[in-house]
């Protein structure tokens, strides 16, 4: 714990831009932000933020009406072939000043409200890469991990080499939600959202979800 | 905005695009855990849902109305009235997207059409459905191909073939016109060119066919639309067209059969029956009538009159088979009678036989024997199946003397078990289709003498309405296993309760009336139902008798046709026939109330 405590006070001392000190204020109760973003790849150091998304729960309410939706690089696709041919990453020029403008309002937004998402770190790890020189800090926010409420509801109390799937099909999938679109930021941080609201409510109520046996169950019906 | 949000869902798809966005921007997304009230009684609400997953109970103070799925809204009475008379409870782990009620509300008051959705009449939203189906449909009617019509096959004759030879080629092949094949040109003869050249122009009939034909013909391709097939005879005032699939003429399209396509030809068969010689003929008219329904339901035609239609051709097809079978005193001295569905006019989709004579008198058993299987043999080979139930003519029990009639009467009203109240239903639906109908007339008067003021008989007859229950709990089927092949018996569920009730009702007034239509309608005038009441049953009987024949239609052979699956229904149907249910769980209510059923 003590680790964590002194990095938020040390994060609070050295928030260069003071005006962004809500980021510290304690959390509206009940309120949790979905974030999800869609970027160019999966290497933090080479890739690039997409579109960034993010919904407001509160309490058992998925806010869709006031979600936060932005484009901060419209052309993704050409982008990426742009940077093995020319050597040059067009987002440098172009996509890092709708960064800039739009991680202001997006940090409004979100506050100091808990973040949840599917492989939640590797998203920030992308924010933070241009949050860092904006406000002189990494977000400071608590994380809930999607994959690891469902990974506990669902093999908390598995035996050894049961084999684990996490992957976001498997989360809809056994939660029966309809896939939506998909691989749209929002969709994502949507179905994410649903997610939650639904894991969360297992776990409060004690029900786990059933694992599929491996080995044929015997029946003595013969049915 | 989630754009998942399906915008072709009913009643949202009649949205424009613009209303559509302020839909999807104001939506929000709702948990709730199993056994969580989302809706409570008499609470106040303040948002329309739409279920996105789970399964949703709408209950009252009796216990459970219905269950709700995907894609299925509620309560769109509350969102009008403010406060639900319902409750309703997530049974399972639900989603739902909420649509504010003041966002809900504007765009009612902006789309009329959306409003029409939530009018509480259930016959105001009946009305609606069928005033967009009929567009559809009608439109599915233009759309048919050329291929779907009927054309008169291909027959060739050389230009230098004679008028005569051209006439006996018309008659042998029973077609009105013939390609003419000269040289490189293709023409085409008719048989009102051959009279006109030798009658008015008093040609030879040795003339060659080229000086008569019309060689600057007009064609169409099997695969074009119906529609450009019509537009091209009225642009070039042709009454044939030529069909040609790009490599030879595969037929001749007459403008009569593209009417007959587009009006139906009910009244073609009907002339085929007046004019049948023979049982072949009948035959062929028989079969032509199974095609009518799927024809005139295509058309958009309500049910109601499609099985008027049908009742009537059925009615013709009889009696012309009674006269062509029936020795010449049994015509006048007896009187055929169809009864059931049949008698009722509400069969569409033949079923099965349900038909009796009723005899003056006694008579030669021999000759009768010998009618009673020529008759119900007949219909059993123009595809009327045999009643499992053996209510028809072949049996002596359906075909016998008045008096022995009365006699049956008699013994079924003191000493009633279920067959007695079976035998009474359907007699009381009978209608005469040949002979004397004042052989049933007779009978009737004497039945319902019988059992005026019979009130312990009817509130026995009556409580079959409670045989079978309405399908509520079927509904959690269909929404659980979704396409699992789970259905719904419509006709125990939901015409079966319709019918009985009002027959309950029609045989306690003495009325004469076969139809369950024309009999609430009497009910009404007697005051014996509520006028608003019986225009709701009449629209749920409707509803359910139009689901019933699209069920029928689509149903391979071998079903009984009565099952529908509610999965595959539109969201609208469901919507509708949740609501026609309603109304049936009401008037059993009503009639359980008339009849004071609840002392059993």
């Amino acid at each position: 714990m003590l680790p964590r405590v002194l990095k938020r006070l040390l994060h609070q001392a050295t928030l260069s831009n003071q005006s962004f000190r809500f980021m510290f204020d304690r959390p509206p109760d009940d309120d949790v932000v979905v974030i999800d973003c869609e970027t160019t790849g999966l290497n933090v150091r080479t890739d690039d933020v997409v579109t960034i998304a993010a919904i407001k729960i509160r309490g058992n309410r998925i806010l869709t009406s006031e979600h936060f939706e932005a484009v901060v690089h419209p052309d993704s696709e050409m982008g990426a072939e742009a940077i093995k041919i020319h050597r040059l990453r067009q987002s440098d020029v172009e996509a890092a000043p709708i960064v800039w403008k739009v991680l202001p309002s997006f940090l409004r937004f979100i506050g100091a409200r808990p973040l949840i998402g599917y492989y939640v770190d590797f998203d920030i790890a992308m924010l933070d890469k241009y949050i860092l020189p904006l406000v002189g800090i990494e977000l400071p926010n608590e994380r809930i991990e999607i994959s690891r409420l469902y990974y506990e509801r669902k093999y908390g109390d598995a035996p050894p080499n049961t084999s684990i799937d996490l992957s976001f099909a498997a989360i809809l999938r056994d939660l029966d939600i309809p896939a939506l679109a998909q691989h749209d930021a929002f969709d994502d941080a949507l179905m994410t959202a649903m997610m939650f609201v639904q894991l969360r409510d297992l776990a409060e109520r004690g029900v786990r979800i059933a694992r599929q046996r491996t080995s044929p169950v015997f029946n003595p019906t013969g049915a | 905005m989630p754009k998942a949000f399906d915008i072709s869902n009913p009643p949202f798809d009649r949205l424009a695009s613009n209303e559509a966005e302020t839909l999807r921007a104001s939506l929000d997304v709702a948990y709730f855990r199993p056994g969580e009230a989302i809706i409570g009684r008499d609470a106040p609400v303040d948002a329309l849902y739409v279920v996105i997953k789970g399964t949703v109970e709408e209950r009252d103070e009796a216990g459970l109305l219905a269950l709700l799925g995907p894609k299925d809204t509620f309560d769109s009475r509350a969102l009008v009235h403010d406060q639900s008379g319902h409750a309703f409870v997530a049974r399972d782990e639900t989603l739902c997207y909420l649509i504010p009620r003041k966002t809900a509300l504007a765009l009612i008051k902006a789309n009329a059409r959306f409003a029409a959705f939530f009018y509480r009449e259930i016959s105001q939203k009946l009305d609606e459905l069928a005033n967009d189906e009929e567009a559809r449909r009608y439109g599915s009617l233009m759309n048919a191909k050329v291929s779907e019509l009927f054309l008169h096959a291909p027959s060739f004759i050389a230009a230098s073939d004679t008028i005569e030879a051209a006439g006996h080629r018309m008659r042998e092949i029973g077609s009105n016109a013939l390609f003419v094949r000269d040289g490189e040109r293709i023409g085409i003869v008719t048989g009102m060119n051959l009279s006109k050249a030798v009658v008015l122009r008093r040609q030879s009939i040795q003339t060659p066919v080229r000086e008569l034909a019309n060689f600057d013909i007009v064609s169409v391709r099997p695969d074009d639309f119906v529609s450009s097939a019509l537009l091209l005879m009225t642009k070039h005032n042709k009454r044939r067209l030529a069909v040609h699939d790009g490599e030879r003429f595969v037929g001749i399209l007459e403008e009569i059969d593209l009417l007959g396509f587009l009006a139906g030809s009910a009244q073609v068969i009907a002339g085929r029956i007046d004019r049948a010689s023979s049982e072949q003929d009948l035959a062929i008219a028989a079969r032509q009538i199974e095609a009518q329904v799927r024809l005139l339901r295509r058309q958009g035609v309500k049910v109601e009159v499609i099985a008027e239609i049908v009742c009537d051709l059925n009615r013709r097809l009889m009696s012309r088979l009674f006269e062509m079978v029936a020795p010449a005193e049994l015509r006048t001295s007896s009187c055929l009678i169809a009864m059931g569905s049949e008698g009722r006019g509400e069969q569409t989709v033949r079923t099965d036989q349900d038909n009796g004579l009723i005899l003056e008198g006694p008579i030669e058993s021999d000759a009768l024997e010998l009618f009673r299987n020529e008759f119900s043999g007949a219909l059993e080979r123009f595809g009327f199946p045999p009643c499992p139930g053996n209510i028809m003519v072949s049996n002596p029990a359906w075909s016998k003397p008045l008096s022995d009639y009365l006699a049956d009467f008699r013994r079924w009203i003191a000493i009633p078990d279920q067959a007695a109240h079976m035998n009474v239903a359907i007699i009381y639906d009978a209608q005469a289709f040949a002979g004397n109908d004042q052989l049933l007339g007779k009978a009737k008067t004497a039945l319902i003498d019988l059992i005026r003021g019979e009130q312990a008989f009817l509130a026995h007859f009556a409580r079959a309405i409670d045989a079978f229950e309405t399908p509520i709990g079927l509904f959690n089927n269909l929404i659980t296993s979704e396409g699992s092949g789970d259905a719904l018996d419509l006709k125990k569920g939901g015409i079966f309760p319709i019918v009985h009730g009002v027959r309950s009702l029609a045989l306690e007034q003495g009325l004469r009336e076969t139809s369950t239509d024309k009999r609430i309608s009497r009910l009404c005038d007697l005051g014996v139902l509520r006028t608003d009441f019986g225009r709701d049953l009449k629209q749920a009987f409707r509803f359910m008798l139009m689901l019933r024949i699209d069920g029928q239609l689509a149903a391979s052979a071998g079903t009984s046709g009565t099952l529908v699956r509610p999965a595959h229904l539109s969201s609208m149907e469901r919507h509708l026939l949740r609501d026609a249910l309603q109304v049936v769980k009401q008037f059993r209510d009503i009639v359980r109330h008339h009849f004071k059923l609840g002392m059993f």
